[in-house]
């Protein structure tokens, strides 16, 4: 390894619209299936006109699937976050009992959103609803997995925008680092909502059918909803509880585009800036990198700012290595996205494949660059993972393969 | 046309919440973006809202407003010409 | 462990006049309602004009806070902005929801949406200072300015010669206090401020708001208000007398090292026993600051709280008003800070002068 002290990932759990753990949604990576279809659990005026990446299951069949009794207040993304950090714990094998120090770092931009949203009138009226009502604050969620899975340690979570996933995988990593925690639960969740859907939609930056990252008529995105966690130790305690990682966490950046509310700037100088650092915490320089998840949501402003970015990094088209969005497989999901397509890395390094950019069939012309558009086996070492989001919030995470 | 002008300027300042400009000392073609009144891509989504609630016209593009949206003249005189 | 960082300058908006240069806490508002929004500062004093009309509650008292710590510290340059927020930007939320109830099949105004996000005050305060380095917001509830100050002082370990911005902020909105009323979290009748202590009010909380940021480095400077030493959380504790302890022991220190603590007494009945508590078997002969009841209770009160405890290393003093039992101090070198919501999100932040 190239990194002095790499984190170790020992546990992964995912639940997308294309799978509702990691195997189905690798299954569904590989055979070019995507989960972008029609609105069929919220009731939004946009049901018929917007597409989105939906989790078949609805929450009745969550709590159960869960062993949760119906009658208890769990919103949607704290279900679905329970589902994917119990697959990622299980197949770590972490022993939460112990007196190890364990965090656990969620992140969640919607928090009890869906529920607020539904019974907003209701509440003032009835009580039939209102043991929801603490579960609108965003750490509610947090909180809620720490109590299903008896988490005393460290409990915390973060909310920047469609990168909150990343950062919360970062600070699980420098705290094992700094030897503030030996084990991390870490990742992110977010479910579809009337709110963010409609958000979306006011910003004209929803596509009126399925998103075309990185294209040139790409017009806008879909949304989806995704829970993604994964296991972080420290090196020490892999190697002294013998578990073989199935991959390492080796760099991570942070940076602040400060350009504008919403919008990236043209040279996608936040991105460039959280990329090389990324590379210089992972002592890794760009050419190592074999394949670029990119952030990619497929809205005009993005993919510009960040194939501009890619170029910069990479120093021309011809250095720019392999590169995919996979929003057209999950939509985007928002304070998700950062952890499922971290899960998407690992599994890019442990099956030796570059996943496809699906949709795409013109490149933006002031660009030229050109993503994966199929499935394709290669040799990979290193992946780079890019998370951006509104309130210039950019971050990227690079992963590397574990030792054969 | 004049009249079409001061209400528009009226409406921009309550929704843009430009409390430091009156209706007197914003000029027909003063540009509404960049160094003229500063104006950005969330105003002209606002901006897309408004003319939409108050004159009936949709833009589908957020990039049709650019043009549109240059000065108060020119979004005066997109307006009448479709107006419904 | 981190290394203990310093602060240089603060700046703090709440129900008090705290943004007014050197209040001590000497006189005090009062009040008689609940919820309580804060004294507004002058916002166009520290924010332009075409900034300002944008700009929510939060945004306005992050900014403004930010920028008088940052006045205090000297304007030096930010290298990282790191905040919490346990509600986020609540009005802009309630007003897009609102909307959405109200007319989801027209078009619809983007600025409440984009402006709910969490996010938006470190954002806000990136743009402001055009500061593109680290940018975090933490969202964890009562614990949310604890995240932000240990993220600080981790990332001043790893970047030993920046300079940071660190804060917590929270606004009350509208409809969720109503929200919050109904969840019984609100004291009925009895909501005075300042509150008395060591009496029973019955149940509920005061609510307001506010925001407090600090200039934060490992160099000592000039004019350091004081350090701080460590922080930590904790979700739940059934023995928060032994979380205290065990904490004083990993920074090697036992009880008499303290010498004064701040303690997060609401006034709610139902939960400030466990303060009691700790009072009686921990604290006995040691000075008990309180605040919440002169700054009533939001997640991130506990920045405040902070700030007036960097003020009592500096003066040498205790607030009169706020000092709720006995003893006296023999000089201040080192204060606990000591607080839960609800009896959850238990915190713990050590300062020295």
């Amino acid at each position: 390894m190239t990194n002095r002290s790499p984190i170790a990932i020992t546990g992964m759990g995912a639940i997308s619209a294309i799978g509702q753990d990691v195997a189905a949604n690798l299954n569904s990576l590989q055979q070019s299936k995507h989960g972008i279809g029609p609105i069929t659990h919220l009731e939004t005026f946009h049901r018929d006109r917007l597409l989105v990446g939906e989790i078949s299951m609805n929450n009745a069949a969550l709590y159960d699937r869960l062993g949760i009794p119906r009658t208890e207040a769990y919103t949607r993304s704290t279900l679905l976050a329970l589902v994917a950090a119990k697959e990622a714990i299980d197949a770590a094998g972490i022993d939460l009992g112990s007196p190890l120090r364990t965090g656990i770092i969620s992140a969640i931009t919607v928090g009890g959103m869906d529920a607020t949203e539904q019974y907003y009138d209701d509440y003032l009226d009835s009580d039939t609803h209102r043991h929801f009502i603490p579960t609108h604050p965003c750490g509610y969620s947090t909180e809620q997995l720490a109590d299903y899975f008896g988490i005393n340690g460290f409990v915390t979570t973060i909310s920047t925008a469609c990168s909150s996933a990343a950062n919360a995988i970062m600070l699980g990593a420098r705290m094992i680092k700094a030897g503030l925690l030996d084990q991390a639960i870490v990742g992110g969740t977010d479910c579809l909502s009337k709110f963010t859907i409609n958000g979306f939609n006011s910003l004209m930056i929803y596509t009126d059918g399925h998103c075309r990252p990185f294209d040139e008529n790409r017009n806008g995105l879909n949304l989806g909803e995704a829970a993604a966690f994964i296991v972080l130790e420290s090196p020490k305690l892999v190697e002294e509880r013998k578990k073989q990682p199935i991959a390492y966490l080796t760099g991570y950046g942070n940076a602040n585009d400060a350009y504008h509310q919403t919008a990236s700037s043209d040279d996608g100088e936040g991105a460039y800036l959280a990329m090389k650092q990324a590379l210089e915490i992972a002592g890794l320089t760009a050419e190592d990198i074999d394949y670029v998840n990119a952030h990619g949501t497929a809205t005009p402003n993005n993919d510009f700012a960040e194939g501009h970015a890619l170029l910069r990094i990479f120093g021309s088209m011809d250095n720019l290595p392999d590169f995919s969005s996979t929003k057209a497989f999950t939509g985007h999901t928002l304070a998700a996205a950062g952890a499922i397509e971290a899960i998407f890395s690992v599994l890019a390094l442990q099956h030796q494949l570059v996943f496809p950019n699906l949709n795409f069939s013109q490149p933006i012309t002031s660009l030229g660059i050109v993503p994966q558009t199929n499935l394709k086996s290669k040799r990979i070492s290193h992946v780079l993972s890019n998370s951006f989001g509104f309130g210039g919030n950019c971050s990227a995470l690079i992963f590397s393969k574990a030792d054969d | 046309m004049s009249e079409l002008t001061q209400e528009l300027k009226a409406k921009i300042i309550t929704q843009l919440n430009l409390e430091d400009i009156n209706v007197d000392n914003l000029e027909d073609d003063t540009p509404l973006f960049g160094d003229g009144l500063g104006l950005d891509s969330i105003d002209a989504l606002e901006l897309i809202v408004m003319l939409d609630k108050s004159y009936g016209i949709k833009l589908s593009d957020p990039k049709e407003g650019r043009k549109v949206f240059e000065t108060i003249q020119t979004m005066a005189d997109f307006i009448e010409a479709n107006r419904k | 462990m981190t290394k203990p960082i310093y602060i240089h300058g603060h700046g703090c908006i709440s129900i008090q006049p705290t943004f007014e240069t050197n209040y001590f806490f000497e006189t005090v508002h009062t009040y008689a309602q609940n919820p309580i929004p804060v004294l507004d500062p002058d916002y166009k004093a520290r924010i332009p004009p075409l900034q300002l009309r944008r700009m929510n509650k939060s945004m306005k008292m992050a900014i403004s806070a930010s920028k008088l710590a940052l006045e205090e510290a000297g304007n030096v340059d930010i290298d990282a902005v790191i905040t919490g927020t346990g509600q986020g930007c609540l009005r802009d939320s309630e007003r897009f929801v609102e909307t959405i109830l109200a007319d989801e099949a027209e078009l619809l105004n983007p600025t409440p949406f984009i402006q709910s996000t969490h996010n938006m005050a470190a954002a806000a305060i990136a743009l402001a200072l055009g500061c593109k380095g680290y940018n975090m917001t933490y969202v964890n509830n009562a614990n949310s300015f604890e995240s932000a100050l240990l993220d600080g002082m981790l990332y001043l370990q790893e970047h030993p010669s920046k300079t940071i911005l660190l804060g917590g902020v929270d606004e009350l909105g509208s409809r969720s206090p109503e929200f919050w009323n109904i969840a019984g979290y609100l004291k009925h009748g009895n909501s005075i401020i300042p509150s008395p202590m060591n009496v029973d009010s019955g149940p509920g909380e005061i609510s307001a708001e506010g925001a407090a940021f600090f200039v934060a480095s490992h160099q000592e400077g000039k004019q350091a208000y004081g350090k701080i030493i460590a922080v930590e959380t904790r979700h739940k504790t059934e023995d928060a007398a032994a979380f205290i302890n065990q904490f004083l022991q990993r920074n090697g220190l036992d009880i008499e090292a303290i010498d004064a603590v701040l303690m997060g007494n609401n006034g709610d009945v139902r939960y400030d026993g466990i303060y009691e508590t700790v009072c009686r078997t921990l604290f006995q002969g040691i000075p008990q600051v309180g605040f919440k009841q002169v700054l009533g209770e939001y997640d991130t009160v506990v920045a405040a709280a902070l700030m007036l405890a960097l003020h009592m290393l500096k003066r040498q003093q205790i607030p009169k008003l706020l000092h709720m039992n006995g003893p006296q101090h023999h000089g201040l070198q080192r204060i606990l800070l000591y607080t839960q919501r609800r009896g959850k999100n238990h915190s713990l932040i050590l300062v020295e002068r």
